[in-house]
């Protein structure tokens, strides 16, 4: 008897693969996105003040980022399935630890530390690497696209889901199912196993190069350092819209359900954006729609201060904010991609996102202390919309073409 | 194999809004309030049901309004005495749940829904 080679298995064939990363990519994003209903439950049922949770999640976010280049390592190293399925199992381990434990040191771990580290290496990026090395390059940018705009999707499902879940079987149940459906990213990362990189060599066309070279390299191409730079941006509009436009609503009359369904307009529009974004990529220079995206978030930031707050303008604001939401994501990894080749790009990827993570750290914290500080948010505001313009501006000199020291001799 | 991404993009899309909508259905039912339960709840009520009518059939239930929700049919509402949820169907509520830390559209949109199916499958 023949056996069966892997790659010949109905689970290895293309669609099949896509299918599976984008279900990785939902679910990734999807838990995580529902944690923060469970600030209040958590907090009352413990008797802790909301910091405690807060400063888990913060961890969390922190943990996120830091992880990335590392599992983005790992993946270039030991292929992405295996990756992907190790960040499953420690996600659902500090989800589970979210649950059990009543000592907020132990929450930290878990929720922070455990839950972070298992984001990160079970995250849409180490699924974008994967398909940058399977679908061949005309269809790159397209499933990258799809990638994102399924993170996207499953942030849309899984919130309401959460919040369901709390309703019906409490929060503690709740959590032990969202933990539960973390494990699912073990089953749909199967068909990536074919994407083994272990003991890999240079890929055609580029050079045989290090791991540490090639980040070292990286970070003396100006075009990747502009690319870090510009990301930094999307994470602090992003990250201080997410966490400071609910209460900037609530001060302008805006009910919280409206309010809230203002921000799943932002979810819903990002699946378009991300989707569209990322054919886009496929067609026409990267860094050109990149800055526009920028722009475009400027005038739209600009535009919505300026204006009487109403349900109408708010909802103009997420839809239009929820289009440019994560389509810089596509472009991005895109361009990663083009300039340094497809064998460190998860590493590579990894980096500028850490700078995405920096920069939401400084949105959250500075709309916090600037609010303080001068009693309004209009300051921070500003800051993003000047933030946007130098993130356009400095996309437009990348060189989107192979870094020379990438490129075989 | 040949494949068209927007139709794979289209097909997994739709089945997964298809398996998320079969999920929540049931999760949603399972957080429906039981006939004889009472305190702070959302009770929704058929679009388009005014919000006079609304008022005096909460009136008739014996909850007390606490105010309504950016969509009029559903309230959020209060009553300490046993039965609320059954007195408030009786009124022509076609479900109350506990005040869901999500939008009270969700709970809105699947009740409707969840009284809809109870129609059609009705003997």
């Amino acid at each position: 008897m023949v056996p069966v080679s892997p790659a010949t298995r109905w689970y290895f064939t293309p669609a099949i693969i896509i299918v599976a990363g984008c279900l990785v990519a939902m679910v990734n994003f999807g838990v995580r996105s529902s944690f923060g209903l469970f600030t209040g439950p958590i907090s009352l049922e413990h008797g802790w003040p909301r910091e405690t949770f807060s400063f888990a999640m913060a961890l969390q976010n922190l943990l996120w980022g830091v992880a990335t280049p590392v599992a983005g390592a790992l993946a270039d190293r030991y292929g992405a399935a295996r990756v992907l399925m190790a960040g499953a199992v420690l996600y659902a381990l500090g989800t589970v630890i979210m649950a059990i434990t009543d000592a907020p040191f132990l929450f930290s771990i878990g929720g922070g530390i455990i839950v972070g580290i298992g984001i990160a290496m079970s995250s849409f990026g180490i699924v974008m690497a994967a398909f940058g090395r399977m679908v061949p390059p005309e269809k790159r940018s397209w499933a990258f696209g799809i990638a994102t705009a399924s993170g996207s999707m499953g942030q849309f499902g899984f919130a309401p889901l959460g919040g369901a879940l709390i309703a019906a079987y409490g929060w503690y149940n709740a959590l032990l199912f969202l933990a539960a459906s973390t494990l699912l990213i073990i089953a749909f990362a199967v068909p990536l196993l074919v994407q083994n990189t272990s003991g890999s060599k240079a890929v055609a066309g580029e050079a045989d190069i290090t791991l540490r070279a090639a980040i070292t390299q990286a970070f003396g191409h100006r075009s990747y350092v502009l690319l870090v730079s510009g990301f930094f941006v999307c994470g602090f509009q992003l990250a201080f819209i997410t966490v400071h436009l609910p209460p900037y609503l609530a001060e302008h009359g805006i009910s919280k359900e409206l309010a809230g369904l203002a921000m799943g307009a932002i979810g819903l529009f990002n699946v378009a954006g991300s989707y569209a974004s990322g054919i886009i990529g496929g067609k026409y220079q990267k860094r050109l729609p990149l800055s526009l995206i920028y722009i475009l978030r400027s005038i739209a930031i600009v535009a919505f201060i300026l204006m009487p707050i109403t349900a109408a303008s708010t909802f103009a604001f997420t839809a239009t904010m929820g289009v440019l939401w994560l389509s810089t994501v596509p472009l991005t990894m895109g361009l990663v991609t083009v300039m340094f080749g497809t064998r460190y790009m998860a590493t590579l990827y990894g980096f500028v996102f850490l700078s995405h993570q920096v920069g939401s750290f400084f949105g959250v914290w500075l709309g916090g202390r600037l609010y303080d500080q001068f009693g309004s948010y209009d300051p921070v505001w500003w800051m993003g919309a000047a933030l946007g313009v130098f993130a356009a501006i400095v996309h437009l000199p990348i060189r989107e073409k192979p870094a020379p020291q990438f490129a075989a001799a | 194999m040949e494949w068209s991404g927007h139709r794979l993009a289209i097909a997994l899309f739709v089945s997964v809004v298809l398996v998320w909508l079969a999920v929540m259905a049931v999760v949603m039912r399972a957080a429906a309030l039981p006939s004889d339960a009472s305190g702070t709840m959302l009770a929704v009520f058929e679009p388009g049901t005014t919000e006079d009518e609304i008022f005096s059939r909460l009136t008739r239930a014996e909850a007390q309004p606490v105010r309504p929700t950016a969509f009029g049919f559903i309230w959020i509402v209060n009553g300490a005495s046993p039965g609320l949820v059954a007195r408030l169907k009786e009124q022509g509520a076609i479900g109350a749940y506990r005040e869901l830390p999500i939008s009270p559209t969700i709970a809105g949109c699947f009740a409707l829904a969840d009284a809809k199916a109870a129609d059609m499958f009705a003997p």
